[in-house]
């Protein structure tokens, strides 16, 4: 996946300026940044989801704005705070994802199951998906990305609110995805989880790419996390504010 | 403490309407709607005042008044539905007490369009008072004017709200299904009522039903100053009493509901672990449907026709509405083919928001880049096998009601033909005008402002698509017999072939405008 000079205002603020990112075939691509550092709206433009201002997002050698329907065949996305269709059941959902992707009934089928069988979502049960806990949500988010064996795999937050063995899992089964061939590119702001997993890192703080780079050459000597709030430029407590506490 | 509800009413308004020019003009164009309504009604509750004439006033400001009060309590159920700005849920986590809540959100609810439109119509019958009694009646009519208003406010959000907390639990649906459709039963006797009236012109009989409702709730406010007016002091404080214990029983049970509301939907989660047979692709899709992306699209948008508490309420709505209309009509003038052409088009305004019910959830269609006409042709497809069963019942009903059998097919034909144009005009709309609904559990609540959008579309995919069909409306008179012969294929054939222009035009625009729409309804947080 290439971005090139992105560029998305909201009103007067400029969420994010003039972006590059090469996420290179066949890495774990960690996007780490401050909330509001603009992740979600990066993401949101490399998948077609919301229409950037300038540049380009290319995937797998497609451009994602000007020939849509060739390079959304080849990735999966897991969306963060954008609902599913939560009134289907699990089973329903998976189906549904999966002939909207043009897939054949069989395949669904046997794809379906096994997934849910897999992230223990159980293959027969009916409860709705609005019904689901957090980290049930996120699993079967992460199956409807998955379902058609996309070649690149863009999830933003997929740990958020997931409990740890359900993020063990997850984990897991990223990590088999990327040693099959597979890329993916998650964001976060959860340091351990970028440190454990990944092969790169992107540093973002307000729209604009601050560090990138293999995660040795990201980090040095130090730790991800000292070189991120170095990077962001964040304060750190001194002791004499909030001396009421 | 009331006023900062009402500052943050109005800030919330404000923001709404910022950086947003076409709902600056929506707003605009509100603000208008409403100012034409109240110098109308000025006007009107004005006039027998200046014509000096008791009787009249009598009449039209009590049953004038009445008619206000029942459209308070109509209007958003079945048009505009309800501000929730100011969300109940949001302040569940304060300390306030509930009578603080109530109150403030009482008034806040008095700090909008319709409210001041009211106010200001019926402030004509300050004047018409004063005109015939002197200064005390006006000045007794203008306390009955604004406990009126308070009156109107009242009922409907309590109504609303109590509507709304039933609708939520599953469990009580369908016995609101049935209190709502007794509801609108009841505008039958209603019309039929003033429909007798008018045909008799028997003016004693309305001037005695005036009279009588002048000492229910729905007219007291109104009449207080005539009654003044024509020397009956004594009636003011009856009246007062019967207005007051009005609004006090209604705010009492709108803050019962409003305490269930603001539990949210923790507590209703439903047990539905059973276990169903069937591979997940026959789970999804609806028999007969074929398993491609229209199957799935399809039978998905039919499941949430019924799954989801916002869709479901404006199915049964329409449901009501139009079973109820055409035939009542049928029933008190003989024909309702004039009204069958609006239950058509209002089918079809069913899906001017579609895309705002699911809101973000509509991410998975655009990045499994799905072509508009299919997205549009599956959903028109899973909203249809509810209402064309429905349409078809009511040309039958209403063949059958007034008492002309042979016409049900070209009533059917005409059915579709306006349902057809309706949909050719609502389609445009949805890709084109498509709001954001909040994330509430709540079936009428819509987002600062949209309630006026929701309405303008509404009314203009109607208009429309009334207009739309001016020339089979006109084949039918003039063809008379032969009509009941080619009405059927007739209707079919025009319907179908608008809706495939519609559908083509709307199905190019979402294509060019998939990541705005997905912008556009999904929900600011």
């Amino acid at each position: 996946m290439s971005l090139r000079g992105l560029v998305k205002r909201f009103d007067r603020k400029i969420a994010v300026a003039g972006l590059d990112l090469d996420v290179p075939a066949g890495s774990f691509y960690g996007l780490l940044g401050p909330n509001g550092a603009g992740k979600t709206t990066t993401l949101s433009m490399a998948v077609g989801l919301l229409r950037p201002d300038a540049g380009r997002a290319m995937v797998l050698g497609y451009d994602v704005w000007t020939d849509p329907a060739a390079a959304k065949r080849l990735f999966g996305v897991l969306p963060d705070g954008v609902r599913m269709f939560d009134r289907l059941s699990g089973a329903e959902l998976l189906a549904y994802h999966g002939l909207l992707r043009g897939m054949d009934a069989a395949t669904v089928d046997q794809r379906s199951r096994e997934l849910l069988d897999v992230l223990e979502l159980g293959t027969a049960n009916r409860t709705l998906v609005v019904d689901y806990s957090a980290g049930m949500k996120k699993k079967i988010g992460l199956a409807c990305a998955l379902l058609h064996g996309p070649r690149l795999l863009v999830l933003d937050e997929p740990f958020e609110a997931v409990d740890p063995v359900s993020a063990a899992l997850i984990r897991d089964i990223l990590q088999r995805y990327v040693t099959g061939g597979g890329t993916v590119v998650v964001s976060s702001h959860v340091m351990e989880v970028v440190e454990r997993l990944c092969s790169h890192v992107a540093i973002l703080a307000d729209g604009a790419i601050r560090l990138q780079g293999t995660l040795a050459s990201v980090r040095g000597e130090r730790s991800l996390e000292d070189v991120f709030v170095q990077v962001v430029g964040g304060r750190t407590a001194t002791g004499s504010e909030l001396a009421w506490l | 403490m009331v006023v900062g509800f009402v500052r943050l009413k109005v800030r919330l308004t404000v923001n709404g309407l910022r950086g947003q020019p076409w709902r600056m003009a929506l707003f605009v164009a509100g603000v208008l709607l409403g100012g034409s309504f109240a110098v109308a009604g000025y006007a009107i509750f004005a006039i027998p005042g200046l014509l000096d004439d008791a009787p009249i006033a009598g009449m039209l400001l009590t049953l004038g008044g009445t008619a206000i009060v029942l459209g308070w309590l109509f209007l958003p159920l079945v048009f505009f539905g309800v501000d929730e700005s100011l969300d109940p849920a949001r302040f569940a986590l304060l300390p306030l007490s509930r009578s603080t809540l109530i109150r403030g959100m009482f008034v806040a609810s008095l700090a909008g369009v319709p409210a001041l439109a009211t106010l200001l119509a019926t402030t004509g019958m300050v004047g018409t008072a004063v005109r015939l009694g002197g200064f005390l009646a006006g000045t007794v009519e203008l306390v009955g004017v604004v406990l009126g208003l308070l009156l109107c406010a009242a009922l409907s959000r309590a109504v609303t709200s109590a509507f709304a907390t039933a609708l939520r639990s599953r469990r009580a649906r369908d016995l609101a299904t049935v209190l709502l459709a007794v509801v609108a039963g009841l505008l039958g006797p209603i019309q039929l009522l003033a429909l007798a009236g008018a045909q008799h012109a028997d003016w004693d009989r309305i001037a005695a039903v005036a009279r009588l409702i002048a000492w229910t709730p729905l007219g007291a406010p109104y009449s207080m100053g005539l009654d003044v007016a024509a020397d009956q002091v004594w009636a003011v404080p009856i009246k007062l009493a019967v207005v007051l214990a009005t609004i006090g029983g209604l705010l009492w049970w709108w803050s019962a509901t409003l305490e269930r509301a603001m539990l949210g939907t923790a507590s209703s989660s439903r047990s539905s672990s059973a276990v169903r047979r069937g591979t997940p692709v026959s789970q999804l899709l609806l028999p007969l449907l074929p398993t491609t992306r229209f199957g799935a699209l399809a039978s998905r948008e039919a499941r949430y026709w019924w799954r989801e508490t916002r869709r479901r309420a404006s199915l049964i709505t329409f449901s009501v509405v139009g079973v109820f209309l055409p035939v009542v009509l049928a029933v008190t003038s003989g024909g309702a083919s004039g009204m069958l052409v609006f239950v058509g088009a209002l089918a079809a305004v069913g899906l001017a928001n579609q895309f705002g019910y699911e809101g973000s959830a509509y991410a998975a269609n655009v990045t499994a880049g799905v072509p508009g006409r299919v997205e549009l042709h599956s959903r028109v497809a899973g909203y249809s096998l509810y209402v064309l069963p429905l349409l078809i019942a009511i040309a039958a009903v209403v063949g059958a009601v007034s008492g002309r059998q042979a016409a049900i097919p070209s009533l059917v034909g005409m059915l579709s033909a306006a349902y057809g144009t309706g949909l050719a005009v609502v389609l445009p709309i949805s890709v084109r005008g498509a709001y954001a609904l909040p994330d509430t559990s709540n079936p009428f609540a819509l987002s600062a402002g949209s309630g006026l959008a929701k309405g303008l579309m509404s009314f203009g995919g109607l208009f429309a698509a009334i207009v739309g069909t001016i020339p089979m409306q006109v084949a039918a008179y003039l063809l008379g017999d032969v009509w009941l012969w080619i009405g059927l294929p007739v209707g079919v054939a025009y319907g179908t072939g608008a809706y495939v222009l519609g559908s083509r035009l709307a199905g190019d625009l979402l294509d060019l405008r998939m990541p705005e729409l997905l912008a556009a309804v999904t929900p600011n947080r």
